[in-house]
């Protein structure tokens, strides 16, 4: 029970967070773990994995951290291998990690940043998926796979041109195994958030004018914050109360982005 | 009047397919000089028409069987391909403006089961022309997208497991006769104030947005 005496909503399960060692995979972490999931910090560097988990324990919940590249199956496959083998099951896989966000010309793209979008958003969601799979159809109606898009993978991105197509490739797989698994029982959904992130932080510091723009552009008038604004989002998809959703892209940015 | 290409240099990726060959057809009709690639394009381009896709794309797979060497025929390539159909096209381009039209059916905007790959490689092209719409717009250079039903390429989806009423139009279309005249409107004069925008020509069946 948590304070306010709720059951708390994911006792028992187990979920992984890819790249929540900061920002929205730290967000998503605490607030799984708040409704009494035990969560796996995947994180690619365990020196900023750890600090999370601690983070999650010092609270009294449950977390360990294991180090692992989201874009490397072997790391995925032991990630998940040893999330079932000391928890006895996976119900709930969050791919959040991504790296890659620099603004360029679309006429004098890099490859290797290509490279870092597709390998981080679209490989990840592929190993993510595909690898958790087993342990989700196993898990029937308590199955899901959530990942982490942004309202570019709709609108576009006038200073990161390929930034958008990797968050659009999540949006449309996430639709295509929404009706793949649905006769399992397993939902599917993305979620598009905007919060203060260190990325966030970055993307306003190499593009001034965007965070006026954002901050004019959002309803709420303040940017989310990764736990309670975000993390909430995806304990809800993650609940019970959130099986009847499937195949959608739920947009948390405060407002700002209405183009669904 | 039927649009009129006459005088335009036109190129068409993906010549073969059903969707690349009826499109460069119309567009033949419509007075254009059409090239069937752009492998070596040396000349200055009016339009580029990108049709291509490679044919294991639309090899239907349940997702946990897909390999590495599938994810990466039908997503990476893709997605490399485009960028450099469209990095070509805009050099081509650049100097007098032009017009990108880019063939995305609906199926990445609905997905379909056993064709993650597929949907998602084909939403990742219909954005990389998004993107590419915001920052080529002042160059002169528009890029719209076309989505047409299922039924154009070989998935086996059809229309009406994507809606719960029949097409409005009565089917698919022609490629030829129907599909035809709306790129050669996208990439005419007529157009010029219409960019980033997907034009779904299903029937009327998903009416997206």
């Amino acid at each position: 029970m948590t304070s306010a005496g709720r059951a708390r909503r994911l006792e028992g399960r187990t979920a992984i967070v890819t790249g929540a060692g900061q920002g929205v995979g730290r967000g998503i972490a605490l607030a799984l773990a708040g409704e009494g999931a035990n969560v796996v910090i995947a994180a690619r560097r365990a020196v900023t994995g750890e600090p999370v988990a601690h983070e999650i324990r010092d609270r009294g919940d449950s977390a360990i951290c294991i180090e692992t590249d989201c874009t490397d199956r072997a790391a995925m496959e032991a990630c998940v291998e040893h999330t079932v083998a000391k928890y006895g099951a996976l119900e709930v896989m969050v791919h959040n990690a991504f790296r890659g966000g620099r603004a360029h010309r679309l006429e004098d793209l890099d490859l290797d940043l290509w490279t870092e979008n597709s390998r981080t958003a679209a490989w990840g969601s592929y190993y993510s998926a595909q690898i958790a799979y087993p342990h989700l159809a196993a898990a029937k109606e308590r199955g899901r796979l959530v990942l982490v898009t942004s309202p570019a993978g709709v609108e576009g991105s006038g200073g990161i041109p390929v930034y958008g197509p990797v968050k659009a490739a999540q949006r449309a797989l996430a639709k295509s195994l929404a009706r793949e698994w649905g006769p399992l029982g397993v939902t599917v959904n993305c979620i598009a958030p905007v919060a203060e992130t260190p990325a966030l932080e970055y993307a306003f510091n190499e593009r001034p004018e965007l965070k006026t723009r954002v901050e004019e552009r959002t309803a709420l008038r303040r940017i989310g914050d990764a736990e309670r604004d975000i993390g909430g989002v995806v304990a809800f998809l993650a609940s019970d109360a959130g099986g009847y959703i499937t195949g959608q892209t739920v947009v948390c940015d405060g407002g700002s982005f209405m183009g669904l | 009047m039927a649009t009129s290409l006459d005088g335009r240099t036109i190129a068409v990726t993906g010549a073969g397919s059903t969707l690349a060959d009826g499109i460069a057809a119309a567009l033949v009709a419509s007075g254009a000089n059409v090239l069937a690639s752009l492998d070596r394009v040396s000349v200055s381009l009016d339009g580029v028409v990108h049709a291509a896709m490679p044919a294991i794309a639309y090899e239907r797979v349940p997702f946990h069987e897909v390999d590495d060497a599938r994810w990466d025929a039908v997503w990476e390539q893709t997605m490399r391909d485009t960028i450099e159909v469209l990095q070509t096209g805009y050099r081509a381009m650049r100097d007098h403006g032009g017009a990108f039209v880019v063939v995305t059916p609906v199926v990445g905007m609905s997905g379909a089961a056993e064709l993650g790959p597929y949907s998602a490689a084909v939403e990742g092209v219909r954005l990389l022309a998004k993107s590419a719409a915001r920052q080529w717009g002042g160059d002169g250079i528009r890029v719209n997208c076309l989505a047409p039903a299922p039924e154009h390429v070989p998935i086996g989806v059809d229309s009406g497991a994507l809606a719960l009423s029949p097409p409005a139009l009565g089917g698919p279309g022609d490629v030829e006769a129907d599909l035809g005249p709306i790129v050669a409107w996208l990439l005419s004069d007529d157009a010029h104030f219409v960019t980033g925008v997907t034009l779904c020509a299903d029937g009327g069946v998903w009416m997206a947005p």
